[in-house]
């Protein structure tokens, strides 16, 4: 399986914290300073609260699959046409409601919707991909 | 409510995947070619809408020879949905007393670098939090979309199949189709895989061309000399999520409209949906079209796989759908092609693939949260 390594372009500044903290192979998710609710994705003004600001928080490593595609072809402007397949997915995270994170499943020979997995940062050619990998129990 | 405006004319020009004139020309061209089809005279257009800022009105409304420009105005809505709301603007236009008779355009070149994928692309977000991760290209979301919906309710391969297959034979049938040349079922199920479990043959075309169409009052529409398609309602809506999360974070993931904008159509027609003879879904891909049945109500959530199985949307079905060909086998010009097909479906011209009797034809189209209902009828 092959994955992707198509860099953050940084266009929205609100992202920095996101990357920062995968580099340190943590996930980090920003939460209203206000009311503590989600606010993913991070958009430049906050929905619940007008004179909020973002407060970015260390969340649980371990989820499940809420849906996956194996992608045959390559959209990315940088990818093959041909290319080996991966697992693209959206993983809701233990306990954090209203939020899926965009991921690559790796490891998985069989993934399915419900499956239980945990973070697997990966690292590309200038970013950490927070891919995520089947939770087999233990730590 | 008594109807009171028609749409009087379409226009359409060549569809292909790089085609050699630029954006303005085919723009341009199909407007003069629904004018002409109207019986207007140009200097008799007095308004525009279009679904995008470019080509620019003033360019438009000059190539065409409109003499006076007295209403102007972008649909803002997200095409597929732009295309079909711009009939709201038309009739609020003209319902003022602003304009008599308003041009509505759209035109696209999905062959362009990037290709459709980079509409998404410009998003500051998709390109910060889903692009690094490869989570990109419109057939992957709705790959994922389907995925859910296979673990939901299950999905079977050849009921999207049947609607592919479907599409193929009406497209076969009509002039000018991208794709004129039937597929069976086996070779559908042999297509290979984009984002499983969507194939190529599910998803719609690249396509580079225009399509237009002229609402004028249903008054004037009945002393020019074709059959008007009457606008029996019309409404336009949008769910509660922006285009950014609604790929990945929408808390109804299984939901693209057109829901409660269906509902106001069908009430301001005073139509059933056992009455509609005919309908053109706005198809990116194959499994769109389950879920805008769903939505209207042609069947219950979990269901619209069964339902358009065993080519009940093919000629000769049942409940005939996307009737050119669609954007998956006549051309991807998002949302107006339905129009015009359901224009010319009305008026009865559209030979061997004439829905017998057709009366009654609905259009639905969205375009992220957007959407978009009409129903046409014939003249009554």
């Amino acid at each position: 399986m092959n994955l992707p390594d198509y860099p953050p372009r940084f266009d929205s500044q609100m992202v920095r914290p996101y990357w920062d903290a995968l580099e340190r192979g943590e996930m980090r998710l920003p939460a209203c300073s206000v009311c503590g609710a989600w606010q993913w994705y991070p958009f430049a003004f906050i929905r619940c609260h007008a004179e909020a600001s973002l407060e970015w928080k260390s969340v649980p490593r371990k989820g499940t699959v809420f849906t996956f595609t194996t992608v045959h072809r390559g959209f990315l402007p940088n990818a093959e046409p041909k290319l080996q397949p991966y697992v693209a997915a959206l993983v809701e995270l233990d306990g954090i409601s209203g939020v899926r994170i965009p991921t690559v499943i790796i490891n998985s020979a069989g993934p399915r919707i419900g499956m239980r997995v945990r973070l697997a940062p990966q690292k590309r050619s200038t970013y950490t991909l927070p891919a995520f990998e089947p939770d087999r129990g233990g730590g | 409510m008594t109807p009171r405006f028609a749409i009087v004319g379409v226009g359409e020009t060549e569809f292909k995947r790089g085609h050699p004139l630029g954006l303005d020309a085919l723009v341009v061209q199909a407007a003069r070619r629904a004018i002409t089809d109207s019986g207007l005279s140009a200097g008799q257009i007095d308004g525009i809408v279009t679904s995008d800022s470019h080509p620019p009105h003033d360019e438009i409304a000059l190539a065409v020879g409109m003499a006076s420009r007295r209403f102007s105005a972008i649909s803002p809505l997200i095409p597929g949905a732009g295309p079909v709301a711009a009939i709201v603007q038309a009739q609020l236009a003209i319902d003022a007393g602003l304009a008599s008779s308003v041009l509505v355009t759209y035109g696209t070149q999905t062959s362009s670098p990037g290709g459709p994928y980079a509409y998404h692309a410009a998003d500051p977000l998709k390109a910060d939090l889903e692009m690094p991760v490869g989570y990109y290209g419109q057939p992957l979301y709705f790959a994922a979309i389907a995925q859910r919906y296979k673990h939901e309710y299950g999905l079977e391969p050849e009921q999207l199949g049947s609607l592919a297959v479907a599409q193929r034979q009406w497209a076969s049938m009509t002039p000018g189709a991208q794709k004129p040349v039937p597929i069976s079922m086996q070779e559908y199920l042999h297509a290979p895989y984009v984002a499983e479990p969507l194939r190529n043959l599910d998803c719609c075309l690249i396509s580079d061309g225009a399509a237009a169409y002229i609402v004028t009052s249903l008054e004037r529409a009945r002393d020019l000399p074709r059959k008007p398609a009457v606008i029996a309602g019309v409404a336009a809506g949008s769910n509660p999520w922006t285009l950014t999360e609604m790929f990945t974070q929408s808390p109804r993931f299984l939901d693209i409209g057109p829901g409660d904008a269906g509902r106001r159509a069908l009430e301001q027609a005073e139509v059933a949906l056992q009455d509609v003879d005919f309908a053109e879904i706005y198809d990116c891909f194959t499994m769109s079209i389950v879920l805008q049945l769903e939505s209207l109500g042609f069947c219950a959530p979990g269901e619209g796989g069964s339902f358009v199985a065993g080519g009940r949307t093919g000629p000769g079905g049942s409940l005939p759908i996307n009737t050119h060909g669609g954007h998956l086998s006549h051309a991807y010009i998002p949302g107006i092609t339905h129009v015009v097909e359901a224009v010319r479906q009305l008026r009865g011209e559209r030979g061997r693939a004439q829905v017998e009797g057709a009366q009654v034809g609905l259009v639905s189209v969205f375009g992220g949260p957007d959407h978009a209902t009409l129903i046409l009828t014939a003249d009554r």
